[in-house]
């Protein structure tokens, strides 16, 4: 029962972004994706949510085929995401924000609400009040009713995870959620997504702060132009030599990046770090 | 917060105040309208029918965010059903109340039908294409000579009544068209609160993260499109009723672009901002006869001057039914 990824492949022409990858990911996990910029990882998710289309293979939750599905249908199969680039309703408020993702489950009954105004109060209020528990989790509860393009980027970061998770999915894909965040929003990022991992989700994380990745991660898969290179626990990813070599590039002299790694490897210790 | 906190301590006092001088307003344009002359009453319809319009078509530009301007469409739709269902045009004569059923329903299908082939555009492009739809229905209205009359149109509608009470003079129709108003601004309004209404701001925001969310974005949009042309509609049928003649010379382009304007002046996605853009520039051109050509200069100033003062309408978003009710009965 898990999230299947059997020989995927995305091709846009001539390139290919995504070549044969098969992998599976466990619930009660966090699952790290890293690699260099362009190595695939993005493609990834946006494949599993549906926002790009799959070439060849196939993407299977619990079973059910995703692949096939459109994009809304596949958030309604229990997969929910955040974007590299924020993407939250701006002229709405936090709570709005929230509140419309009740629409699939709910708009069967929106003529009711239209007609009769105890239910539509009682409706109004209900999920109101669901939603504010989840903007307590992320301590924006004093920013309920502010336009969610006029908070804070750190907010719009934690918002979003928390539009992501009102339909408590079965999959929650976070694409960079610590990009632009400093140092003490990242450690409560780093609280928050450890305080989310639950027996029955599948926590798939996209990440360049690799102090972030080693921490959170409970298994982590490396991406290397569009190949999965290695997969593993963070002791063992840092172990590898193959993961440093591809985080210091293919350039065709191998000897010479053999070198750079061991210098690298001897200055930083073990992490590799990049941020785009 | 705390900021926050004032301010909202100190704002009832003065929501109180616009609120009551906002119901008063209406209650004694309301009340004075009996004794108004016929030609002033005459002018008040057609404010109520342009306020019926631009509440409809603010579901879709004002509330899911795209662009029609082909809007006319559904009016002419309404218009000519009562045109073809009440006068000896084609022999039919059924009673008002029916044939705004068949209107609206008429309408919501029109209203679907334009907006399955358009549902994959945003924008300019949506904008052009309903332009385009606009004129189409005008032309083919134009040329079914044996169906519509033509140009000439249909004259000697029947006179309108429902349940046996003849409606017939302005001053009817006044009330009619506020009722329906009244009606129609509750029920959008009430939609416009619903899941539906946030899934349409969604869409407005954000359409592929509101797919993302799970929002079926198709049906979604074909709802905001079928609901607003079976309001456009409903307007057409009672506009027809009350002049007792249709022609396609009423449902021009200019026609459309008048109602966008009247949104967007008063304020998007405000129903309130409606009623003050269509007093704006209903009333106004009216109140300015006197002065022939000058008025349209007038008007054009005031609009410049308007769109430079007030860049998101004369009406706040915020000042909605909801506040209204609250500045007038506390809490």
């Amino acid at each position: 029962m898990t999230l299947v990824f059997q020989s995927l492949r995305k091709v846009y022409g001539e390139v290919v972004a995504i070549d044969g990858v098969s992998t599976d990911f466990a619930p009660g996990m966090i699952h790290g994706v890293i690699g260099p910029n362009g190595a695939g990882k993005s493609t990834l998710i946006n494949m599993t949510a549906g926002s790009y289309t799959v070439s060849s293979g196939s993407i299977t939750l619990d079973g059910k085929r995703l692949d096939k599905l459109k994009k809304y249908q596949i958030a309604n199969s229990g997969i929910a995401r955040t974007y590299q680039n924020i993407r939250l309703f701006d002229q709405m408020s936090a709570i709005e924000n929230l509140e419309v993702c009740f629409y699939p489950a709910e708009v069967a009954a929106a003529w009711r609400e239209v007609i009769w105004p105890p239910y539509a109060n009682a409706q109004r209020r209900r999920r109101r009040e669901k939603c504010m528990e989840i903007l307590r989790f992320f301590d924006l509860q004093g920013y309920a009713d502010v336009d969610a393009g006029g908070l804070p980027y750190g907010r719009q970061r934690m918002l979003e995870i928390a539009r992501a998770l009102v339909a408590n999915p079965r999959v929650l894909l976070l694409d960079e959620p610590a990009a632009g965040l400093n140092h003490h929003e990242t450690a409560e990022l780093t609280a928050k997504l450890t305080a989310l991992r639950s027996p029955d989700r599948i926590m798939i994380v996209v990440e360049h702060d690799m102090d972030l990745v080693m921490t959170l991660c409970d298994s982590i898969i490396v991406m290397h132009h569009g190949k999965l290179l290695f997969r593993g626990t963070p002791s063992e990813v840092q172990a590898s030599t193959d993961v440093q070599l591809a985080y210091l590039g293919t350039a065709n002299d191998i000897d010479d990046i053999r070198a750079a790694a061991q210098d690298r490897r001897a200055q930083l210790g073990i992490r590799a770090r990049r941020r785009s | 917060m705390a900021a926050a906190d004032t301010l909202a301590a100190a704002r009832p006092p003065a929501n109180r105040t616009i609120s009551w001088l906002v119901f008063a307003i209406a209650i004694a344009l309301i009340v004075a309208t009996p004794f108004l002359p016929n030609y002033h009453v005459r002018v008040l319809n057609s404010l109520l029918i342009y306020i019926l319009l631009g509440i409809g078509l603010n579901i879709v530009i004002g509330y899911t965010g795209l662009l029609d301007l082909g809007f006319v469409a559904f009016y002419a739709v309404g218009a000519y059903s009562y045109g073809l269902l009440a006068s000896p045009q084609l022999g039919l004569h059924m009673p008002f109340l029916l044939i705004l059923l068949v209107a609206a329903c008429l309408g919501a299908v029109t209203g679907i039908l334009l907006g399955i082939p358009v549902l994959r555009l945003r924008g300019d492009y949506l904008a052009i294409v309903t332009l385009g739809f606009g004129e189409i229905i005008r032309i083919i209205i134009n040329n079914l000579d044996w169906l519509t009359g033509g140009p000439q149109g249909i004259a000697r509608l029947d006179k309108a009544s429902i349940l046996g009470i003849q409606i017939a003079r302005p001053i009817d129709f006044f009330w009619l068209l506020l009722i329906t108003v009244l009606i129609v601004g509750t029920v959008v309004w009430r939609l416009e609160r619903s899941i539906l209404g946030k899934a349409w701001a969604a869409i407005r925001e954000d359409q592929d993260a509101a797919r993302g969310i799970g929002i079926n974005t198709t049906n979604a949009k074909l709802a905001a499109f079928a609901t607003s042309a079976t309001i456009g509609s409903i307007a057409g049928a009672i506009f027809a009723a009350s002049q007792r003649f249709v022609s396609p010379e009423s449902f021009t382009l200019q026609e459309s672009v008048l109602i966008v304007l009247m949104i967007v002046v008063g304020g998007i996605g405000n129903i309130f901002g409606i009623v003050a853009g269509a007093a704006i520039l209903i009333l106004l051109p009216e109140l300015l006869r006197e002065f022939a050509e000058w008025r349209i200069l007038f008007l054009g100033l005031l609009m410049i001057s308007l769109i430079i003062a007030r860049p998101a309408g004369i009406v706040p978003r915020s000042f909605g039914p909801e506040k209204l009710i609250r500045g007038l009965f506390g809490k």
